[in-house]
């Protein structure tokens, strides 16, 4: 039988390794994957998972598993600690990404494959997708990250951002509404001007 | 339904989200006679689609194994802290928090008597000094006690007493002569601190409560716990309280 999270945070808080190490393998994907799809940016996402299991280890006795899922309680974690990055570095905020090495990994990932010019196109409409994520101000990106790339209902993304239900619904239509215009837009630019990209929304 | 009802609607159907059958039934059927809705839905599909794809192409990104080993280390230090602090016997433990709360507590009497020297600096800087005030009050030696050095202080660089009533000095007092005031030794209140190698002190007469004798060591009488007892304290040239004799 598999452990639950309650169970398993139980353990590691009484020192149990092996528990920890279940429950870092269990959840650390999801928090990675929410702060690269918040930041757009590897080495953010690194620090938040380290700064959001660290917090597990130092105030895990806070997390009250009738509250909500520890899912949705790493995720608000992840949420604060980008948040906290994000205001940080927000006077050197970069409006064009240049990165050599990300550059070869999207050549790299765009010759790779059976069918080049599927994976080409592929590629290139998720690279669109996440820019276009990432251009969105950070209280709808959120929303859309936490409701549709790791596919939480609406009452575990409400817990995870600490809101109302229906602030969740209505960011999550707006986003919706602002990411469509910009994926509209991005598509015409993209084809105009490849250099202007890799933008990130602060607002 | 209209289209504006529609619009409402259409995250959740593309989503399949849990709607209410008849609600689903109308806005598809809605779809069916406008073109725009109908193609508003499709987009919004497409989005989500787009929105899948890039959760595909992502599911394997995780953390590089630095971070894992980082985070093992912290569990294991915190683990090992906390094994090593439930080791610790009983009275080591009141011992620890015994010494903590001196420590605590004579930080705050520290806190309390600079923030008077600052009040009395700032306030004699306006009114003529007293002379008693500058320098450091002569002990004057009594019956089978040695005597006193007439500065006080080799006496604030000497070991600190156990007992206060029997190791008192007695002076005139300078505000009245008649006055008997009968003053312990000088308590140093950091630790190790060779008071003879600074250039200059002062002292300064101040009123602390009756807990303030426990803070050095000294025999403290519950019924006077929260009366007042003057103090002088020794400050140094930065300010900082040195020494403290207390004053009866």
């Amino acid at each position: 039988m598999v452990p639950s999270d309650a169970e398993l945070l139980r353990l590691m808080l009484a020192g149990d390794e092996q528990a920890f190490t279940a429950l870092y393998r269990r959840h650390k994907g999801l928090v990675y994957r929410f702060a690269l799809l918040m930041s757009g940016q590897a080495s953010v996402a690194e620090e938040v998972t380290q700064e959001v299991f660290l917090a597990l280890l130092r105030n895990g006795r806070r997390y009250d598993p009738e509250r909500g899922s520890l899912k949705a309680y790493l995720c608000g974690t992840a949420r604060n600690q980008v948040l906290l990055l994000m205001e940080k570095e927000r006077p050197y905020v970069q409006l064009v990404e240049e990165s050599d090495e990300g550059d070869a990994v999207q050549i790299a990932q765009l010759i790779s494959g059976d069918d080049p010019l599927g994976d080409c196109a592929r590629n290139e409409a998720n690279r669109l997708v996440r820019q276009a994520v990432l251009a969105l101000p950070a209280r709808y990106r959120e929303v859309i990250v936490l409701c549709d790339f790791q596919e939480m209902s609406y009452a575990e993304a409400a817990l995870t951002l600490d809101c109302p239900i229906g602030t969740v619904n209505s960011r999550l239509h707006r986003g919706h509404a602002l990411l469509l215009k910009k994926l509209r837009a991005a598509v015409r630019l993209d084809s105009a001007t490849p250099d202007a990209q890799g933008m990130r929304c602060f607002a | 339904m209209n289209c504006q009802n529609f619009e409402k609607l259409a995250l959740d159907l593309a989503r399949n989200s849990l709607l209410d059958a008849t609600t689903r039934d109308q806005g598809l059927i809605h779809t069916e006679g406008c073109e725009r809705c109908a193609a508003r839905l499709a987009e919004e599909r497409a989005l989500l689609a787009r929105v899948r794809a890039v959760v595909a192409e992502i599911a394997g990104e995780e953390p590089p194994a630095r971070v894992d080993a980082a985070l093992l280390a912290a569990f294991r230090a915190q683990t090992a802290a906390t094994a090593s602090s439930t080791v610790i016997p009983a009275f080591g433990r009141s011992r620890h928090w015994s010494s903590w709360k001196l420590a605590a507590c004579a930080a705050g009497i520290l806190i309390l008597i600079s923030v008077m020297a600052i009040f009395w600096k700032s306030t004699s800087s306006r009114m003529p000094r007293r002379e008693e005030q500058a320098v450091a009050p002569a002990p004057v030696n009594t019956p089978g006690h040695p005597a006193a050095p007439p500065d006080g202080r080799d006496q604030m660089a000497a070991e600190q007493p156990k007992i206060l009533p029997k190791r008192v000095h007695r002076r005139e007092s300078a505000d009245s002569p008649d006055e008997v005031e009968v003053v312990t030794r000088f308590f140093p209140l950091r630790e190790g601190e060779d008071l003879t190698t600074l250039d200059s002190l002062q002292v300064v007469r101040v009123e602390l409560p009756g807990s303030a004798f426990g803070e050095v060591g000294l025999p403290v009488d519950p019924e006077t716990v929260n009366e007042p007892v003057k103090a002088d304290v020794v400050l140094g040239q930065d300010g900082m309280a040195r020494a403290i004799r207390f004053v009866r």
